[in-house]
């Protein structure tokens, strides 16, 4: 038999343990999201338009950092000059931005909400090539199939952390058949990575209606099908904890075209909690930041 | 009582910290689910070590390591150890070696949840604190101290002491594991998670502070409790600069492309001195039990 201490000992190290289990809970969301059951389907009625515009940077563009390969010889043998996506900015314009609708009213008095949209049944190819993502940044309804493929001499594991969605992560040797995963839950936006090249990333818009495109390096866009009417329209990008928007409200005319232009800049507002504890001071190490 | 038992029990209990070490590496590298496979990785029992699978297969093949010189270690004290309870605490080592590796699986399975992950880095320690418990029980000096202390009495217990600021540190340890586990390198670490540590640092250091400070005060001229006291008090000052440190790297991290290896040294440094202040808490706490004479007093009524 166990002494009265020893027992005591035993049940705070029990406890202790057990703190750790239930220091989470709560899980996403799995349900199917295409607009609930009493939701009208849409379907057009020959005078859609488009919302176009470009995204701009306002100053000097954060610098893209230099990657270190190293640690796989294929990725250094096929990428040897890698660098971060955050910011991909050319001549003031920027590319990876995934722009949206995000609510409105349409010209009958409709929300977007009020409508279920069939998903594409075009799957979207996610390519992983050079050890980074091609696209970066792009969109997907609910439902709509996303083909992942690997173009590298090496292993990659495909891993997307939504919040909304389960997780799923999957490893794709080189010249394994592709993968096929779908999101059921409308989120915005997925982020995917490779745990085993961390600095791969990516970003999948999802969304219950197909009014959404992503920005090309011109920094250029175009959402079609818009059926006329009101809407708030979305400019996100990648940053922080979940990223950066501008928002605009943006007006369709039947048969016609709205314009969007949208500028990011160093005073964009980020998304989600702030970095870590703000009370402690803010210390640079200039040589931290180097490998 | 064996010298060879005692030191490949040594060795078991450094192969632990090792393993510690290990698995720290895999965390900061974000390197947890570098194969969605398990036991195997990438469907291989040798895959190709490249990227953050050479973390990941790493601590696999250093914890299948430590799994089997556990066994062996069960085995020699079945074998050469006359105590019975010692003989249990080899059943109890392998058995926590398994359950660990079996929550490894778990959380490679489970996509890491943080519950199971934060429990597998627990009984991490827990492990690392049945092995280096087998290793002082096993030693020479266990068996034969060669001291017998009286506690002061009226004076503060240092067995309650020690047994509070060992709670203290595997709260600590629990909290930071939790902590760690809870954002991936570029995610910002969640505040009340943090606020919650830096709180427990306080509170390890001024708890064990105390009972290093009374262990040298009180016992400074036995050098069976001063050493590990007096290296206890140095490894908490070295956690305390590291945790500092940790914090300003693990801070700056989000905006760094990849994992950094600054904050990587740093990070995993800080876990591993944790896991030796623990240790070395637990030698001092057992050998205080060993050599501490607790003298019982007895009341008498006096006649009416």
């Amino acid at each position: 038999m166990l002494s009265k201490r020893a027992r005591f000992c035993l049940g705070l190290i029990a406890v202790l343990s057990l703190l750790s289990l239930a220091s989470s809970c709560g899980g996403p969301k799995t349900e199917e999201d295409t607009g609930g059951p009493t939701a009208k389907t849409f379907k057009p009625k020959g005078n859609e338009g488009t919302i176009s515009g470009k995204v701009s940077y306002n100053g000097a563009a954060p610098e893209a950092k230099k990657i270190d390969t190293s640690a796989d010889a294929a990725c250094t043998a096929k990428s040897p000059n890698l660098t971060s996506e955050e910011w991909v900015v050319k001549d003031g314009k920027v590319a990876n931005s995934f722009v949206y609708i995000k609510d409105g009213t349409l010209a009958d008095g409709s929300k977007v909400g009020d409508w279920s949209f069939e998903s594409s049944k075009t799957p979207v190819t996610l390519d992983q090539n050079g050890c980074h993502y091609k696209p970066h940044v792009l969109g997907v309804m609910v439902k709509q199939e996303i083909t992942i493929t690997n173009s590298d001499a090496t292993t990659h594991n495909i891993h997307f952390t939504p919040k909304n969605n389960p997780d799923w992560n999957q490893q794709q040797a080189n010249g394994a058949a592709a993968l096929k995963h779908q999101l059921n839950v409308a989120e915005v936006l997925v982020p995917v990575k490779c745990n085993q090249h961390p600095w791969m990333k990516a970003y999948i818009g999802v969304l219950k209606h197909p009014f959404f495109a992503v920005s090309g390096d011109d920094g250029s866009f175009t959402i079609k099908g818009v059926p006329p009417g009101k809407y708030t329209v979305i400019a996100w990008h990648e940053g922080g904890v979940n990223g950066t928007e501008q928002k605009m409200e943006v007006t369709v005319p039947a048969s016609g075209a709205a314009t969007a232009d949208f500028t990011f800049g160093a005073s964009a507002e980020l998304l989600g909690q702030p970095s870590s504890l703000q009370m402690l001071p803010a210390i640079e190490f200039p040589m931290l930041s180097k490998k | 009582m064996s010298r060879g038992v005692h030191r490949f029990a040594v060795l078991v209990a450094c192969a632990t910290f090792f393993l510690i070490i290990a698995g720290a590496n895999v965390t900061s590298h974000d390197a947890g689910l570098a194969t969605s496979d398990w036991p195997l990785s990438n469907g291989q029992f040798f895959p190709k070590m490249v990227g953050n699978l050479f973390w990941e297969h790493g601590h696999r093949l250093v914890a299948t390591s430590v799994g089997l010189l556990t066994i062996v270690l069960a085995i020699l004290l079945q074998l050469r150890e006359r105590r019975a309870w010692i003989r249990r605490l080899g059943w109890i080592a392998l058995a926590g070696v398994i359950a660990q590796g079996l929550l490894g699986g778990l959380t490679v399975k489970l996509n890491l949840p943080l519950a199971v992950s934060a429990a597998h880095a627990t009984l991490a320690q827990l492990f690392f604190l049945t092995t280096v418990s087998i290793a002082v029980f096993t030693s020479r000096s266990w068996v034969a101290p060669g001291l017998s202390i009286n506690d002061e009495p009226g004076a503060v217990s240092m067995r309650a002491l020690c047994v509070v600021a060992l709670a203290a540190i595997l709260a600590q340890l629990v909290l930071g594991a939790t902590l760690r586990h809870s954002a991936t390198w570029d995610q910002p670490l969640p505040t009340p998670l943090l606020l919650a540590h830096i709180g427990g640092a306080v509170v390890v250091t001024l708890i064990l502070g105390v009972t290093v400070m009374t262990s040298l005060l009180r016992y400074r001229e036995e050098k069976y409790l001063v050493r590990p006291a007096l290296l206890a008090g140095v490894l908490l000052a070295v956690q305390l600069f590291l945790g500092l440190a940790a914090y300003i790297t693990r801070a700056a991290s989000p905006n760094d492309p990849q994992p950094l290896n600054p904050m990587i040294f740093v990070t995993v440094s800080h876990v591993a001195c944790g896991a030796l202040v623990f240790a070395t808490t637990i030698v001092l706490t057992l050998r205080l039990f060993r050599v501490l004479r607790v003298e019982r007093q007895t009341y008498v009524l006096a006649p009416a």
